[in-house]
C-alpha cells in the first residue's frame, strides 16, 4: 500500500472510530432504556442535540413526554385508552423520572398497587428529599404489604422495540468497523433482553387483569392447600431430622408418603400449574413466564429424584433437598400474601370518585348531582376490586337513574361509615343515598328480582350484602353495601 | 393459675389440655350456658376457648339470629346462622363478661392484630395462640397480654 492509500485507510479508521465512539453513547443510553435503568432518561437528555442521533433522541424524549404525560392522566380518570398511550410513548423513549410520582398515583387510583409501589421506589431512589418525596414515601407505605413483592417492571411498558429501529445512524456505512464479536455480543444482548421482557410474576398479572383475581385467588389456594401445606410444607421438620442425622423410623414413613406415595410431586405440581393456562390462558404459562415458578419446577425435580438417597438417610443430599423445600415453603408463603392481597381492596376516595366517574360517563345525567364523601382514612375490605366495582358501579347506576326520575334538585350522595362487631369484626357500610321517594327496592329486588346474578355472585363471594335504610339530610332513600373490613395487616384497634 | 375452663363445641381442646396441661385442673363446657353454670359453680383462673362451634346445635348457640340476619346479611338467615357459628367463641366471651366474668381468655386462632386488639378493647384481657401447643399456650396463659 502506497503513502496515500494509507492516508485514506487513516482517515477511514479515524472517520469509523468516531462513529463508533458517538454510537457507543447512542448505544449505552439505549442499552439503559432497555434493560429500564432510571437513568436511561438522563443518558438520553445527555446525547449531543447538534449530532443527527442526539437531535432524533431528544425530539423523541419531547414527544414521549406529551404521551407519557396524557397516558398517566387517562389512567388515573380510568380511560381504557390509557394503555395504549404509555405504550405508544415507551415505544418511543424513556419516562422521564420527575414523572415516576404521577405514574404512581395513578396506578395506585387504578388499584395496580404493586405498579404503584414499584413506582414510588423509582422515585424515591432519584428524587432528593423533599416534602414531595416525604408524602412519597407515606404513600408508599400506606399500599398494602403485598407491595412488597420483588420489583420487575410492568409489562405494559415493556414490549418497546429498540429505539435504534426508530433513529438510524446515518454513519450506518461505518459499521463495518464494528468487529462480528460486537455484532454476536449485540445480538445476545438483544435476545437477553427480550428474553427478560417476556418475564412477569403471577402478582403483576393479577394486578393487569383485575377480573381474573377471583379465579387465580382459587387456584392459588387449590396450590397451596392440595399441594404445598402437606407436601412440601410439613415435611421439613423431616428433612431436617436427615440432615441432622436423626431421623426416627416414623419420621422416615411420613418422609417418604409425603414426598413420594402417591401421586408423583411433578405431575401433581403439572396439574396445579396447568390449572392456570388452562382456565386464564396461555399467558399464565407460569413457569415459562414466571421466574419462581421456573425455580419451583427445578426445585421439585431436584426432590423427585432424591429418593433413593433420603430413604438411606443420606445427609448430603437431604441438605440440598432441605434448600429446595425452603426455598417451595417460601413461594407458598409468597403465594398466601398474595392471595390475600387480592381479596382485599381499599376503599378511599380515588376509588369512589373513580366509580362514580365510570357512571356519570356511561349514563350522561349532568342534571344529577353525584356527590362522594370519602372516608377520612382508606379502608380495605375483604372483597376483589372486581367484585366491589361491579357491585358499586350497579347500586350507584340505579341511583343516578332514580334520581333523575325524581324531583329536582335530583342528587346522589356516597359515603362510607364503619361499625365494630361485637365478635371484633369490623363492617364497612358503604351508602348510596338519591332524592327519588319512589321505587324502594327491597334487599330480594336489588339482587334477584333484577336478574342480576353476577351481582349476587360477586356479594357472596365476599360474604357482603345489600340493604335498605331511611335516608335523612333531605334524601328519599339508602341503599347501603355491606361489607366486612379486611383486618389483616392492620395493627390498631377501631 | 391452677384452674382452665375449657368452651368448646367437641372435646379435642379439653383432651389436649388434661395431657399436656395435666398440672392444671380442666374443666370443659360446650356451650355460653355450661360455661356459666361451670364458672358460678366451681370458678376458674382462665378460660381457654375455641372460635368455631360449627358442630353446635343452633339451639345451643348464644347471638341473635334474627338480629345478625338483618344487620348483616340482608335478612339471609343462613348465612348468619353460619356466622355465629364460625364467630361463637367470641360472642360466648361477650356473654360471660357480661355476666360479670373478667378472667384471662385465650383463643387458640391466628387473629389478625387488629382483630386481637379490638376483642381486648371489647372484653378485656383477652389474647390468642396460633396453635395447640402446650408451652405456647402456657406462656400466653401465664404473660397475659
Amino acid at each position: 500500500m502506497g503513502r496515500v492509500g494509507r492516508l485514506a485507510a487513516l482517515a477511514v479508521a479515524v472517520v469509523a472510530l468516531a462513529a463508533c465512539a458517538r454510537d457507543r453513547a447512542w448505544q449505552s443510553a439505549e442499552a439503559l432504556w432497555q434493560r429500564r435503568d432510571p437513568g436511561a432518561w438522563a443518558a438520553w437528555a445527555k446525547l449531543d442535540p447538534a449530532t443527527p442521533d442526539g437531535a432524533r433522541a431528544h425530539d423523541a424524549l419531547t414527544r414521549a413526554d406529551a404521551e407519557y404525560r396524557r397516558g398517566i392522566a387517562l389512567l388515573g380518570d380510568g380511560d381504557a385508552r390509557a394503555r395504549q398511550v404509555l405504550e405508544a410513548a415507551a415505544k418511543r423513549a424513556p419516562l422521564d423520572p420527575v414523572l415516576y410520582l404521577p405514574l404512581a398515583r395513578a396506578y395506585h387510583r387504578r388499584g395496580l398497587d404493586e405498579r404503584a409501589a414499584a413506582m414510588y421506589r423509582k422515585f424515591l431512589a432519584l428524587a432528593p428529599p423533599s416534602a414531595q418525596t416525604n408524602g412519597a414515601r407515606r404513600e408508599l407505605a400506606a399500599l398494602d404489604d403485598d407491595v412488597g413483592l420483588p420489583f420487575e417492571p410492568p409489562p405494559l411498558l415493556s414490549s418497546a422495540p429498540s429505539a435504534s429501529s426508530q433513529l438510524p445512524s446515518p454513519l450506518a456505512p461505518a459499521l463495518w468497523a464494528i468487529p462480528p464479536a460486537a455484532a454476536l455480543l449485540a445480538l445476545a444482548g438483544w435476545m437477553l433482553a427480550r428474553r427478560r421482557a417476556r418475564r412477569t410474576s403471577l402478582a403483576l398479572l393479577a394486578s393487569a387483569h383485575p377480573e381474573l383475581q377471583p379465579a387465580i385467588a382459587f387456584l392459588v389456594g387449590c396450590l397451596r392447600h392440595e399441594f404445598f401445606k402437606h407436601r412440601i410444607v410439613a415435611v421439613g421438620d423431616a428433612i431436617r431430622a436427615i440432615a441432622a442425622g436423626e431421623l426416627a423410623e416414623s419420621e422416615r414413613r411420613f418422609l417418604l408418603m409425603r414426598l413420594f406415595g402417591g401421586e408423583p410431586l411433578a405431575v401433581a405440581w403439572a396439574g396445579h400449574v396447568g390449572a392456570f393456562m388452562r382456565v386464564l390462558g396461555p399467558r399464565f404459562d407460569l413457569v415459562r413466564f414466571d421466574p419462581a415458578f421456573a425455580d419451583a419446577n427445578r426445585d421439585l425435580a431436584l426432590i423427585g429424584s432424591a429418593r433413593a438417597a433420603l430413604s438411606r438417610g443420606d445427609g448430603e443430599a437431604a441438605q440440598r433437598v432441605l434448600a429446595a423445600q425452603q426455598r417451595l415453603a417460601a413461594l407458598d408463603a409468597a403465594l398466601g400474601r398474595l392471595a390475600l392481597g387480592l381479596q382485599h381492596t381499599v376503599v378511599d376516595g380515588a376509588l369512589l370518585s373513580e366509580l362514580a366517574a365510570d357512571v356519570q360517563r356511561e349514563l350522561g345525567m349532568p342534571a344529577v348531582e353525584l356527590v362522594v364523601d370519602a372516608p377520612a382514612s382508606a379502608i380495605a375490605v375483604e372483597s376483589y376490586r372486581f367484585d366491589l366495582a361491579l357491585v358499586v358501579r350497579n347500586v350507584l347506576r340505579n341511583a343516578v337513574v332514580a334520581a333523575a326520575k325524581g324531583p329536582a334538585p335530583a342528587r346522589v350522595a356516597v359515603d362510607v361509615d364503619v361499625a365494630l362487631e361485637p365478635t371484633g369484626d369490623e363492617v364497612v357500610r358503604l351508602r348510596v343515598r338519591d332524592t327519588n321517594p319512589d321505587a324502594v327496592p327491597s334487599p330480594a329486588e336489588l339482587t334477584e328480582a333484577r336478574g342480576l346474578a353476577l351481582i349476587r355472585a360477586a356479594l357472596q363471594r365476599c360474604d357482603g350484602s345489600l340493604s335498605v335504610e331511611p335516608a335523612g339530610d333531605g334524601f328519599a332513600k339508602c341503599v347501603v353495601v355491606r361489607l366486612f373490613r379486611a383486618l389483616h395487616g392492620a395493627t390498631e384497634a377501631a | 393459675m391452677s384452674r382452665l375452663l375449657v368452651i368448646e363445641d367437641g372435646d379435642e381442646y379439653a383432651e389436649f389440655a388434661r395431657v399436656f396441661l395435666a398440672d392444671l385442673e380442666v374443666t370443659a363446657a360446650h356451650s355460653a350456658a355450661d360455661a356459666l353454670a361451670a364458672l358460678r359453680a366451681h370458678g376458674a383462673d382462665a378460660l381457654l376457648i375455641d372460635l368455631r362451634f360449627d358442630r353446635a346445635p343452633a339451639s345451643a348457640l348464644v347471638g341473635d339470629l334474627d338480629a345478625t340476619a338483618a344487620r348483616l346479611f340482608a335478612g339471609d338467615r343462613e348465612r348468619a346462622l353460619r356466622y355465629l357459628q364460625d364467630e361463637q367463641g367470641t360472642l360466648i366471651l361477650a356473654d360471660l363478661r357480661a355476666a360479670g366474668f373478667a378472667l384471662p381468655a385465650l383463643f387458640v386462632h391466628d387473629f389478625p392484630p387488629r382483630r386481637l386488639a379490638n376483642l381486648r378493647r371489647l372484653y378485656g384481657d383477652v389474647n390468642a395462640v396460633s396453635s395447640l401447643d402446650a408451652a405456647t399456650i402456657r406462656r400466653a396463659l401465664g404473660g397475659g397480654r
